[in-house]
This record gives structure tokens, sequence and C-alpha cells, in this order.
């Protein structure tokens, strides 16, 4: 129960923070939109609205990773900046339950961009969504935005314990997009890419969304994206005591 | 069983220079720590800055792992029980970082509440009450980012105390908030005491230590040079007197030729608008006016006055000694 | 892309390969999507992305210079100096327009080795050429980013913008003729388009000659915009003065 309260509540708490960020919002919502245009563009040529439709989703969950990789660094460098970091790892309370609610709710974030995403799809290049089963397209967003925010969960771990790793959080941006197959069949990428595919969950979580506009089976695919959100959450939490530790011996929680 | 515990603290930082050829320095910023802090006891830990104060406190509230050395929190160890000791601490350091500028006072203190494990139902109650003992009520739900140096160090305090901890750390509080806002915050962390907590304070302000503190350990360097009450203190100097020479445009050579003369203990300069002060410590017995203004020749004087020797002066020897 | 305007207390260890990594995979990206697609070569994307991704440090670098100045409160210092403006902010653009170019060249390089690109061996000499220029327009573009960033409070937000304008704009990625009339006429006047398309037409086999009207044109632009952002900047000075905004955080 506690665990839920502290969950919620720093959720909450986040979203507050990001909402009140310009910066986090304008460029959450508008950034995406570039790339998705130039998708547009390049799947136009042809007839077929299919093709169109599959980027528009893909484009529209690219948001989703873009808010998480870049904020969750960004976040946890500014945390040092501003010595909250140095507070809450002070705390009693695990830090597993601090570090988890923010990245799902930088996620969270991420249903704005989408939003936007397949809104300016609809307005400036008519693409219409359809959607195959409601009911799995609505639950197959959650389960990616989770899942995708336990990945940064993963991710944010590697930045406490490293004080410059935020420059290498942005540097993940372009290559999950590209390997989760976003905007690209990974039938197109040599085979040796696939297990990498298969290890994001970003991939399940696109794949959840398409088959529930398109047509198809989402439901293995959510479980799957939430199966692998778990496994990212366990390997944080074991990594994180040894991150954690590490911090406080070579001094890297606060700036000085 | 004293409630806090440093027994030989050491703590060294490693840091790297240089962009093509790295280049590890090691600083040690502590050395060899030891005191102990009896129940309900006001412990100040008094120093210039980076004498190693925050560093020492971070090691005792489980943010710093010591190089060597080892501290205890009510019996607990600080390294191998670090949950436990968080529990029971409270930790509140000065300036305007370490709370959520986007959020509200109520926001930042119902999240670390909630960190805190503070029963649920009670919260609100436990909130109330400490916005109205730092005296922030009524402002609470405006964003932290607008608030002043001693609303922020109030917010701190309120945060600190939130789970009622009977050990509190405080790191240098008062810094940089104007006089009648420290001055209630002196208050308050007196009452703390007061009402049967232990307090560890950490301060460069030697008057906020001598007002505020049960006892003193002076560190410098990394190391501690004296322990003892105020008057303890105080008493380790009482001998001797302190010459105060007032100057124009004084020269660095005719400094250290004082600095140099038999009996001389300390020698400090101070900037006093438009003239110096020279600030001559004596051993005991010795009459050295004449022997120091014949050191100061060609240099204009203004008054030269002689007197006891007070703590700052007990701090400054202390400190220079180090 | 969001905090970049920090970036200079970072160690050059791990600014180096995030600056290196993100154009190729930025062409990984693209090329697949166009493989997927079906539309153009390879090529086509390699040029265009690599080109592109040059405004990242001239766009950001430039801006970080004044508004990082700005943030260490220097800004001010150095405005009141009796040095003279243009030699000043010329020697700082520089080593920024020597930055985009090393970055777009190895994303060139990176980008076409592995998609087996061929590159007619008289060509290298002036693609090195073009690419420089290309980056020498950014910067100037970066110039007026700058100057807008002593307004705005929130840079990073601008220049990712800019960023994404070039993505779209300059051909990178979508071949100008397929752009709608008004699209193209804005291709036109901004950095990249020439620049890329000179690239193109390199690779292509096309002769030095022919290609220096874009050549011209490019670096044309980046006069422009410098001189139109060095202006801003200059103005803003006053303004700064008038209303105490320069060493705004």
């Amino acid at each position: 129960m506690r665990t839920l309260r502290l969950l919620g509540l720093g959720w909450l708490l986040q979203m507050k923070m990001l909402w009140r960020s310009t910066f986090n919002t304008l460029l959450g919502v508008i950034y995406p939109l570039f790339f998705a245009t130039v998708a547009f563009f390049m799947f136009q040529a042809g007839d077929d609205p299919k093709p169109l439709l599959y980027a528009s989703l893909g484009a529209a969950v690219m948001g989703i990773w873009g808010t998480t990789s870049t904020a969750a660094g960004a976040s946890l460098a500014q945390q040092r900046w501003h010595g909250t970091l140095e507070l809450l790892v002070a705390a009693p309370a695990s830090f597993a339950l601090i570090l988890l609610p923010t990245t799902i709710a930088m996620a969270s974030i991420g249903i704005y961009s989408m939003a936007s995403t397949l809104l300016w799809g609809w307005l400036v290049f008519g693409i219409e969504l359809t959607i195959d089963s409601p009911l799995a397209f609505v639950l197959a967003i959650p389960a990616t935005v989770v899942s995708i925010g336990a990945l940064g969960f993963l991710l944010a771990v590697a930045f406490v314990r490293f004080r410059q790793a935020w420059a290498l959080g942005n540097m993940l941006e372009y290559p999950v997009w590209l390997v989760s197959g976003f905007l690209v069949p990974l039938a197109l990428f040599p085979g040796w890419v696939r297990p990498i595919s298969w290890v994001l969950a970003p991939t399940w979580g696109i794949n959840a969304i398409r088959d529930a506009a398109l047509g198809g089976s989402a439901w293995p695919d959510i479980a799957v994206a939430l199966a692998l959100g778990a496994g990212y959450v366990g390997i944080g939490i074991l990594l994180l005591n040894r991150a954690l530790y590490a911090a406080r011996s070579k001094a890297t929680l606060a700036l000085s | 069983m004293n409630v806090v515990e440093a027994i030989d603290l050491r703590r060294t930082y490693k840091t790297t220079t240089g962009t093509i050829r790295r280049r590890s320095l090691e600083v040690e910023a502590v050395r060899g720590v030891s005191f102990e802090i009896a129940e309900g006891e006001l412990f100040g830990l008094l120093g210039p800055n980076g004498a190693g104060k925050t560093t020492t406190i971070k090691m005792l509230i489980t943010l710093l792992i010591p190089t060597s050395g080892s501290a205890r929190v009510l019996g607990h160890d600080v390294v191998d029980d670090a949950r436990w000791v968080r529990k029971h601490i409270g930790y509140v350091f000065g300036g305007d970082r370490g709370l959520y500028e986007r959020l509200s006072a109520l926001d930042n203190l119902r999240y670390f509440a909630e960190l805190y494990a503070v029963e649920p139902r009670g919260q609100r109650a436990r909130i109330d009450e400490l916005l109205e003992l730092v005296g922030l009520k009524g402002r609470e739900k405006e964003r932290v980012e607008g608030y002043s140096r001693g609303m922020r160090q109030r917010l701190h305090i309120a945060r600190g105390l939130l789970h009622d901890p009977p050990v509190v750390f405080l790191d240098e509080p008062t810094i940089g908030v104007d006089p009648v806002g420290a001055r209630e915050l002196r208050a308050t962390i007196a009452s703390l005491t007061a009402a049967g907590k232990t307090v560890l304070l950490t301060t460069h302000y030697m008057f906020e230590a001598d007002a505020l503190c049960d006892r003193i350990a002076v560190i410098a360097n990394g190391e501690i040079v004296a322990q003892g009450t105020p008057g303890q203190l105080k008493a380790g100097v009482a001998d001797g007197s302190v010459v105060e020479v007032e100057l124009f445009g004084v020269e660095e050579d005719s400094v250290e030729r004082v600095r140099a003369l038999d009996g001389v203990r300390t020698v400090t300069l101070e900037d006093r608008e438009q003239k110096q002060l020279l600030i001559v410590q004596t051993a005991p017995g010795l009459e050295l006016t004449h022997a120091i203004l014949s050191q100061l020749n060609g240099t204009s004087i203004g008054r030269v006055s002689s007197r006891e020797p007070t703590l700052e002066d007990a701090y400054v020897q202390l400190v220079t000694a180090a | 892309m969001s905090y970049r305007a920090l970036f200079g207390w970072l160690s050059p260890w791990v600014f180096i390969p995030s600056l290196l990594v993100a154009p190729v995979f930025q062409i990984l990206l693209f090329v697949y999507i166009g493989r997927s697609a079906q539309l153009e070569s390879d090529e086509f994307y390699v040029i265009g992305n690599a080109i592109q991704y040059a405004a990242i440090p001239c766009l950001f670098a430039m801006t970080h210079l004044i508004a990082g100045e700005r943030f260490q409160q220097t800004l001010g210092y150095i405005l009141i100096t009796p040095a003279k403006r243009l030699p000043l902010f010329l020697g700082r653009a520089l080593p920024v327009v020597a930055n985009g170019f090393f970055v777009a060249a190895f994303a060139l390089v990176v980008g076409g080795t592995i998609v087996g690109m061929e590159v007619p061996a008289g060509a290298w000499a002036p693609i090195a050429l073009v690419t420089a220029v290309s980056a020498f327009s950014c910067t100037g573009l970066g110039f007026v980013n700058a100057g807008l960033g002593l307004v705005v409070r929130e840079t990073a937000v601008l220049s990712n913008i800019i960023f994404g304008l070039l993505l779209v704009f300059t051909g990178a990625n979508v071949p100008i003729d397929d752009l709608p009339g008004w699209m193209q006429a804005v291709s036109e006047v901004i950095p990249f388009t020439h620049g890329i398309e000179a690239v193109r037409q390199l690779v292509d086999g096309v002769p030095l000659a022919d290609v220096w009207g874009l050549i011209g044109t490019e670096a044309l632009i980046g006069v422009v915009y410098g001189a139109a952002g060095y202006a801003l900047i200059r103005a803003m000075e006053v303004v700064g003065r008038r209303h105490a905004t320069l060493d705004r955080a």
C-alpha cells in the first residue's frame, strides 16, 4: 500500500513538474512532428493508405521514447544540480520506488506527442486513423508507456552512477527509433539486429499498437512488452544498490 | 550511549585533471575526525570553508562512504545500517538548492513526507504543524521558485523534521540569510534541543557556534584542532592578549615581519573600507606593542589598542595553526 | 537534443562520441526508411543527413557561446569591453564552423562506407569544400539563433525547432521537387539546401565547375544570415542594456 502511494505520488508530482516546463512540453509535442512530416512525405508516394497509417502510428510512438530517453538523463543531471538527488538518496524509501515513477511520468508525457503526431497526420496529410480493435488499442498505449518508462528506469540507474552519462542517453534516441522498427519493418534489417529489437520493449509496444489499429492480435505483444518492462525493473533494482554504493564511494551524487 | 559517534573518519577524493593525459590527484578532505555527541546536545562543528565540515556531515548522514574509519548514529553503523539510520535522522542544508522549484512548498513537503513514511493519516496535520513552526503558513501553495533564501531555509527545516527524527543534522543553515531571518532560524534551532532532539550543526560563524552550541569541535584542514565547550575554548587562549592596529595601506613584508616576531602567535589583516586592521595575538606576559609598531615603520598608523582575546581570536588561532 | 546548452562542462570523452554517433544513426534511420518506402537511393539519404546534422554543432555551439556567456554572467562584461565586435564574434564562429565540418565529414565518410557509396576520386576535395561552406552557412544561421536566444528564455527549444525545420525543408530526406511550392520557396533561402544538392551532384560525377553556382548561393546565404544575426545581437545588446536582461540566467 505504501509502495503504491509512493509510486502514485511520485508520478503525479513528476508530471506536475514536466507540465510546468515549457521546454519539455513544447519540445515533446513539436519535435517528433518534424520527423513525422519527413516520414509522411516519404511514404506518401504510393496510393495505398496503409504505409501512411503505419508511419503515422510509428511516428506517434517515437515521441514516447524521445521524451523518456532525453528527459531521463536531463532530469537526473538537473536533480544533481538542484541538490535534490542527494536528498532523495538520504531518504529511507527505496530509491527504485523514487526513480521508477519519474521515468514512467516522462514516458506518459509522450502521450501528448503521440496525440499531436496523429492529429498532425490527420490534419495535414489526411491520414485517417482507423482502429480495428479499440480495446486493445486503448490498453496497448499505457502498456507501451509503462514498459518504455521501465526502460528509462534502467537508463536512469546508469545515470545515477555516472555523472556524465546523460549525454550518452541522448545518443540512444535514434538507435532505439531505428531498431524498434517504428518506421521500418524489422524484416529489412540484417539478421543479427533482430534479437536486439526483440529485447527492446518499444518494439513490442509499437507492434501492439499497430496490430490493434490495423488488424492483428495485439495481446501477445502487450504481454511481452509488460514482461520486458518487469525485467528491466528487476535488473535495474539489482544494479541500483551497487550503483548507489558506488556513487556514495566516488562522491558523484552531488556536483562537488 | 552516545547518540552520534565518529571514529577516526577519513575521506579522500580522487579527481582527475587534464583532458589528454589524465592525472589523478588525491585530496584528503577529512583526516581522522573523531567526536561524540550525547543525547540532547547541540554540537557545533566549526571551521572555515573547505575545512571538511560538509564532507564529515555527509558521511554521518550516509551520503558518502568513508575511506576509512566508522561512524554510528544511535548505535547503528552509517554504512552497514544506512536504511535504519536514514529513518531516524533529519538533514537540513543551507543555500538555495535542494527543493523542487516548480512545485509548491506543500507538494515538496507531501513528497518528502511520503519518502519518510510519515503516517498517511497524520501527514496533513504534521505538515500544517511544521509550516506553523517555521512561519510559512499561508504561503505553502506558492511555487518554491519564488521563495527567498530565508524562506527556502525554513522550508528545509520543515522538511527535515517531517518524520520527527531524534537526531538532526544542520549544514550551514544560516548561510546567506539576512540577519533578521538568521536570528529567527537560530531560535528555531535552539528550540530543537529544548524539545529533546540531538543536533549537529556545522557553521563558519563563530558567534553562532558560541551562542547556540553546548560543545564545539573546531575543524580545519580536515582535522579537529580543538574540542570543548565555548568557555573551554576561550580559556585556551585566555592567556595572552590581542593588539589591534589600524593601518592605511600596509605592505605585505611589514605584515610578514610582524609575524616573524618572537611571541607573536597569529597575525590577521582585515580590510575595513579605506583602512586595514592588523590583529596580532601575542603570548602571555609579553608587551609587544612597541615591537610591532617598529616593524610597521613607514606605514600610516591610526588607532592602536590592546584587549582580551574573544572566541573569534581563539578560532583564528586554532585554524591558522593547523 | 535537450540539454546541449549545458554541454560546456562535459568531458570531451563523452561529448565527442555523442556528437559523432548520433549522425550515423540518423543516416541509418533514414536510409532504412527510404528502403522501406522505396524512393531514393541510399546515397541520397547519407548525403542529406550527414550535411543536415552539422546543424547540431553549428546551431547549438553558437547559441551556447552566447547563452553560456549570459548564463555565467560574463556576457555583460564582454559587451562592455571596447574590443571590436566583429572580429570577436568571427573568432568565436570559426571553431564552430570547423566543428560542423568535422561532424558532417565524419558522418559522410562513415555513412557512405556502410552503404557502399561510390565517390569519384576527384570529387573528395570539392565535397570537402562544399561541406565546409555548408557548415559556414549554418553557422550564420546560428548567429541569428544566438541573437534570438538573447531574448527568448528557452533557447534549446528554438534550436531544436530550427534543427527540425532544416530536416524537413532542405531536401535532406525528401527531394525538393516533391515538396509543395511554398515549401520549395523556403528551401531556397535556408542553409544546406544548395550544399546538399551540390554534394549529391558531385558524388554523381558532375564536375566542380558545374556546381559553383550552388556553392556560391550557399556561401551567400551564410553571409546574409551571419550579418542579420550579428545585427540582431548588437540590437539585443542595446535592448539588454536598457532592460537589464543581459545577465538573466
